[in-house]
């Protein structure tokens, strides 16, 4: 099967799961691509996303809420065009430095390894406009597969 | 550190000013909707719920990334009232297990500092729903004890 031939593409996929998490949504996430490979994702500077009044640097909760959001679809970019539902087991981030307040941010996640059971991801997230240069964060992470019938409900 | 801040946590040691006043200054802690106890000197940090937080609406269960950033913010304000001198933690890195699934109801967090040394705090964080010996989620983290006006 091409994938000319699917009704749907890893970016439809991408922006239906957008829709769907409201905490992402609340966060104010887009989907910038989703290739093969893996996705781009960003998440705006936001007043309410402040981790630091003092600075205006953004929350390192926040920027971990939106890798780990982005490592989940980079887990449906891989495994597109059938659809499975994949929990976190284990995520690592490592904050390298601090994003410039006003600044959003942009994260590249890739599966780079799928077993039967189990995706490995790895996270860069970069100043927006600066994706050539050090990155913000950088993480590694595992999810579980749990694959699901029409319903939604998990067959295995 | 600003004296405000420093301020600030001095009037919550003495009973001064509530704990939430630390904890709400921070717009994403306002954010999430932390709260947080006090039972004599043991801090229980409060993740109500939120349909906000929720992350998969079928089980309903809350978003992992709301579950993370809880318990980061949580070690953070406990960093800041454990140190004798407070300084601002900066997290180094955060590592997170999932345990069980994070259903839609109030969440709880406590912190445990591993060590705290004059540059690097480490910190255990557990969170859990129904009960303490149930964690949904254990974190470790390290942060950076910054000296910055910041």
């Amino acid at each position: 099967m091409t994938d000319s031939n699917i009704p749907y593409t890893r970016m439809d996929v991408c922006n239906r799961s957008l829709e769907t998490v409201k905490h992402s949504r609340n966060l104010g996430m887009e989907v910038l691509s989703a290739e093969e490979e893996g996705v781009r994702v960003r998440l705006p500077w936001r007043e309410d996303l402040v981790g630091n009044p003092d600075t205006g640097v953004l929350h390192g909760g926040a920027i971990f809420a939106m890798m780990d959001q982005a490592g989940g679809m980079a887990n449906s970019c891989r495994l597109y065009p059938n659809f499975e539902i994949t929990p976190t087991i284990d995520f690592r981030v490592d904050h390298l430095h601090a994003p410039t307040p006003g600044k959003a941010v942009v994260c590249h996640a890739t599966c780079y390894r799928l077993t039967d059971h189990v995706t490995f991801v790895r996270l860069t997230t970069w100043e927006e406009g600066k994706e050539e240069g050090e990155p913000v964060a950088t993480a590694l992470a595992t999810y579980t597969r749990m694959k699901i019938d029409k319903n939604g409900r998990v067959v295995s | 550190m600003t004296e405000s801040l420093k301020a600030l946590i001095k009037a919550c040691r003495q009973g001064k000013a509530d704990y939430q006043d630390l904890m709400d200054r921070v717009p994403y802690a306002r954010f999430l909707g932390i709260e947080l106890r006090v039972q004599g000197e043991e801090l229980t940090f409060i993740l109500p719920k939120n349909p906000e937080n929720i992350g998969n609406p079928t089980l309903p269960a809350l978003h992992g990334g709301a579950v993370a950033g809880f318990m980061e913010q949580a070690a953070i304000i406990f960093i800041l009232l454990e140190m004798g001198e407070p300084k601002v933690p900066k997290t180094i890195d955060f590592t997170i297990d999932y345990l069980r699934a994070g259903l839609f109801r109030d969440t709880f967090a406590e912190c445990r500092i591993t060590r705290l040394g004059r540059r690097i705090a480490n910190v255990h964080i557990s969170a859990w729903q129904k009960r303490r010996e149930e964690p949904i989620t254990i974190a470790r983290a390290h942060f950076l004890l910054s000296e910055e006006n910041n």
